[in-house]
């Protein structure tokens, strides 16, 4: 028995240390690939140089990381207001058959494959916009509301589970002062939650940051620093999915640069994640 | 079951012939008591005997539990609390409760006070910081923390915050405190800290103390009521239930022989 | 959740160094078999004729391998693959190589349905994608601006498009970018200011075509050499071919295959010899 459950153990390490391996593999192969470039450019004219002609020899990523910015920080403004909102009303609000319905219907806008949600942007979205706004329609708008609808099932998640874990007794107190259902949910509610509800926009702002095929279908990926949200634009994944499958020499480099650059700003957002989820479980 | 005779029109609460249900489960069974201006009100019974289901209902607490139901009425200075023109906001800043668990707001110790004021919508500053005082002193918090209001009041202890959920209740001024198993899990010195508070507070304030504590109930209330498994076994001034029960039952709780 | 952007991160990170290694692969010959390497344009239609190759000739093995047409030149010259594929005309340094043309495929410029503009000069063209003429009303159509939209870096129809209409003359980075023909279509086909080019077998009556200095690009106007921007689909080896290679050229240029490339929307050499 006891050697079992030695063996099991130790098979358990295995297997957990080997994805461990294989992550720090990527990122390693990624850093050498893409680590020279930067160093023989410049680090400051490859993050800060506005000009991408990588055949010519042009390597400036910043309207990629401009754009990315863009996307992501527009994802958030659609998907924390309507996430939060629709965790409060599945937590709070909405009767027991209601909610059964609506979560597992949230949680299958998960599974959906994101060329389907690009698809429809393209078809839809992508026409309205430029017909209600002008400009081409292929847009950082029009990128960050399919992003927004895509994370939803993130931050819906999330911010439930913040939401369910405000104690019974925080409302009932609030209730038994006389507060309406909504006061509660305002002034104790939410005030109580707030560090989940930042997790789970954090975590919808890793996964915006890194989704690519919807994005590349919508966003017109002009390499050009944008200036508004009816501006097409390029973010770094879709720069490195558009441009991989011919680069070769330098320019494939510059795409690993590139990644590089994704996977500092994923880590970043890991890390401030992980800080706000350490800080919330020493605070209850 | 109300032998005691005083006026009807004294009457603070009456609850008539009331019965509780979860679903199927029936938590309290056809229980009427009354409850009078300025007494405290103990009521005691072994755990899942309807006590808090009592308060609950009084407070209209299970109004959003969708297999709640009751029958019977609950009666406020004469009117029904169940009234359709009632305005439950308004009921339960009347009828004040404190839980088992202090229950304060993450918020600071002076926010954590003033917040049913607030709510109700007392926006000047002079009043909240008088009320603030006065429920902390009724309470027998002021002396420990009035140099520190805007402290996080998570930071008190244990006896503290449960005093300081006792000081919330009050700085709302409803006419009726119920405390439900207020020293559950705190120690000796607290325990006599706020029974001594309920002790001077009943000039003011009708209140009703849940406890499962023989002890507790027999030194701190004027009258008891012992609730046994959803029904009303007796009810009367405390001295005489105590020294001389009427119900066999009676007895053997007091006596330790359950609950 | 964290779990799953962490998949979503292995995945991209994955492809790439899948991707990378498809490259490195090019380099070496595989032992035994025929590798032929290029344009990643051509790739799809030779891959799909060395499948019915093998089938028919048992024994032989046909490796095709996509990597850009330069690369598949350099692979021919250094005997890294036995024939090279390009979907572009040879350069002069690149002439003592062996031509082999399969077929023919024409850029078509594309718009939407509705737009007035049908006719368009080659220098007109060139100033749309450089910025240069920025709005319909210019080219005689209904006023708005003009979304264009281009391949991206390193395609060969965005590498065709660029020399025979742009010369020297830079794509503007205003610019949509999209990666494929289908999106391409999908976009002009919703928008009524837009321009695109995409490959003349892929045109549909969602689309308009327009004509390019007077001559509609008609699968005639290609065979006749009438059409300009069009580009050939080569085969090259270095030097003579040897019998293997021969056998499998002269494999694509029979009536089945050449059926089979009509099929497939372009215009096969046979027709164009027969000119």
């Amino acid at each position: 028995m006891r050697l079992r459950e030695f063996v099991i153990e130790k098979l358990l390490f295995i297997a957990a240390l080997s994805s461990l391996a294989v992550l720090a593999l990527i990122a390693v192969f990624v850093f050498i690939e893409g680590t020279p470039i930067m160093l023989r450019e410049g680090l400051g004219s490859f993050l800060l140089g506005a000009k991408w002609a990588p055949t010519k020899g042009s390597f400036g990523i910043l309207p990629m990381i401009m754009g990315s910015i863009w996307v992501t920080v527009g994802a958030l403004l659609i998907a924390g207001p309507v996430g939060v909102a629709c965790a409060v009303f599945l937590v709070e609000i909405a009767p027991r058959q209601v909610a059964d319905v609506v979560r597992p219907a949230i949680q299958l806008l998960a599974g959906i494959p994101s060329v389907v949600y690009g698809f429809i942007g393209i078809v839809v979205l992508v026409p309205f916009i430029r017909e209600t706004f002008g400009g081409p329609g292929l847009s950082i708008l029009s990128a960050a509301i399919i992003l927004g609808v895509m994370v939803l099932p993130t931050v819906i998640s999330i911010a439930q589970n913040a939401l369910e874990a405000v104690p019974v007794e925080y409302k009932q107190g609030a209730l038994a002062l006389g507060c309406t259902h909504w006061q509660t949910i305002l002034l104790v509610i939410l005030p109580t939650a707030r560090t989940g509800l930042i997790t789970a926009l954090v975590l919808g702002m890793g996964r915006a940051v890194g989704e690519t095929m919807a994005v590349i279908m919508v966003v017109g990926n002009a390499v050009k620093l944008p200036i508004n949200p009816l501006d097409p634009a390029r973010t770094l994944t879709s720069n490195i999915a558009l441009e991989m499958a011919y680069a070769a020499g330098a320019h494939r480099e510059a795409l690993f640069a590139t990644g590089v650059v994704l996977f500092v700003f994923i880590m970043i957002l890991n890390a401030l994640a992980n800080m706000r989820l350490r800080r919330r479980g020493s605070h209850r | 079951m109300e032998l005691h005779d005083r006026r009807e029109e004294k009457c603070k609460l009456r609850v008539e012939n009331l019965s509780v249900f979860y679903g199927a489960v029936q938590a309290i069974k056809s229980l009427s008591l009354r409850v009078y201006p300025n007494e405290i009100l103990g009521i005691t019974g072994p755990s899942s005997g309807g006590k808090t289901s009592l308060l609950h209902t009084i407070n209209r607490l299970n109004d959003r539990i969708p297999t709640y139901r009751h029958e019977g009425r609950v009666l406020l200075d004469g009117d029904d609390i169940y009234h359709p023109d009632v305005d439950v906001n308004q009921l339960r800043r009347r009828i004040g409760i404190v839980f088992d668990l202090p229950t304060p707001l993450p918020k600071t110790i002076f926010e954590n006070v003033v917040f049913g004021l607030r709510v109700a919508g007392v926006r000047n500053r002079t009043v909240l910081q008088e009320r603030t005082e006065q429920a902390l002193r009724d309470a027998i918090l002021w002396d420990e923390v009035k140099d520190r209001l805007n402290q996080p009041a998570l930071r008190l202890s244990g006896g503290q915050q449960q005093r300081l959920s006792i000081a919330r209740a009050l700085a709302a001024q409803p006419e009726i405190v119920m405390l439900d198993e207020p020293c559950s899990g705190l120690d000796p010195i607290s325990t006599l800290k706020i029974e001594q508070a309920l002790w001077d507070l009943k000039e003011r304030y009708t209140i009703v103390l849940v406890s499962q504590n023989v002890q507790q109930t027999s030194r701190a209330t004027d009258r008891a009521a012992f609730l046994l498994m959803g029904e009303l076994v007796e009810c009367g001034p405390t001295a005489e239930m105590f020294t001389n029960p009427r119900d066999s039952r009676t007895a053997d709780f007091l006596e330790g022989r359950f609950g | 959740m964290a779990h799953h952007r962490r998949s979503h991160l292995l995945l991209v990170m994955a492809i790439i160094a899948g991707l990378s290694i498809g490259v490195a692969g090019c380099r070496g010959p595989q032992s035994g078999g025929l590798t032929v390497a290029g344009s990643t344009s051509v790739q799809p239609l030779v891959e799909h004729l060395a499948e019915r190759y093998m089938a028919e000739h048992h024994g032989e093995v046909v490796n095709v391998q996509g990597s850009g047409s330069t690369a598949g030149i350099r692979a021919a010259v250094s005997g890294a693959a036995a024939i090279g594929m390009a979907s572009r005309e040879l350069e002069p340094t690149e002439r003592d190589l062996h031509r082999f043309l399969i077929a023919q495929d024409a850029i078509a410029v594309i718009v939407h349905p509705a737009n007035p503009v049908k006719a368009l000069r080659r220098e007109q063209l060139r100033d749309i994608y450089a910025r240069r003429i920025r709005d319909w009303q210019q080219l005689g159509g209904n006023p708005g601006t003009i979304n264009f939209i281009t391949r991206e870096e390193g395609s060969g129809t965005r590498g065709a498009f660029q020399e025979i209409v742009m010369g020297d003359a830079e794509i503007s980075a205003d610019g949509i970018v999209q990666d494929s023909t289908g999106t391409v279509r999908a976009i002009v086909a919703g928008d009524r200011n837009a321009i695109g080019y995409i490959s003349l077998g892929m045109v549909t009556p969602e689309v308009a075509t327009i004509s390019l200095d007077e001559v509609v690009p008609t699968h005639d106007a290609v065979i006749s050499g009438q059409y300009p921007l069009t580009r050939p689909f080569l085969l090259v080896t270095s030097g003579e071919p040897g019998p293997r290679e021969r056998a499998f050229m002269d494999y694509l240029h029979q009536p089945a295959c050449q059926a089979i490339i009509e099929e497939e929307g372009y215009v096969p050499s046979a027709a164009e010899s027969r000119s």
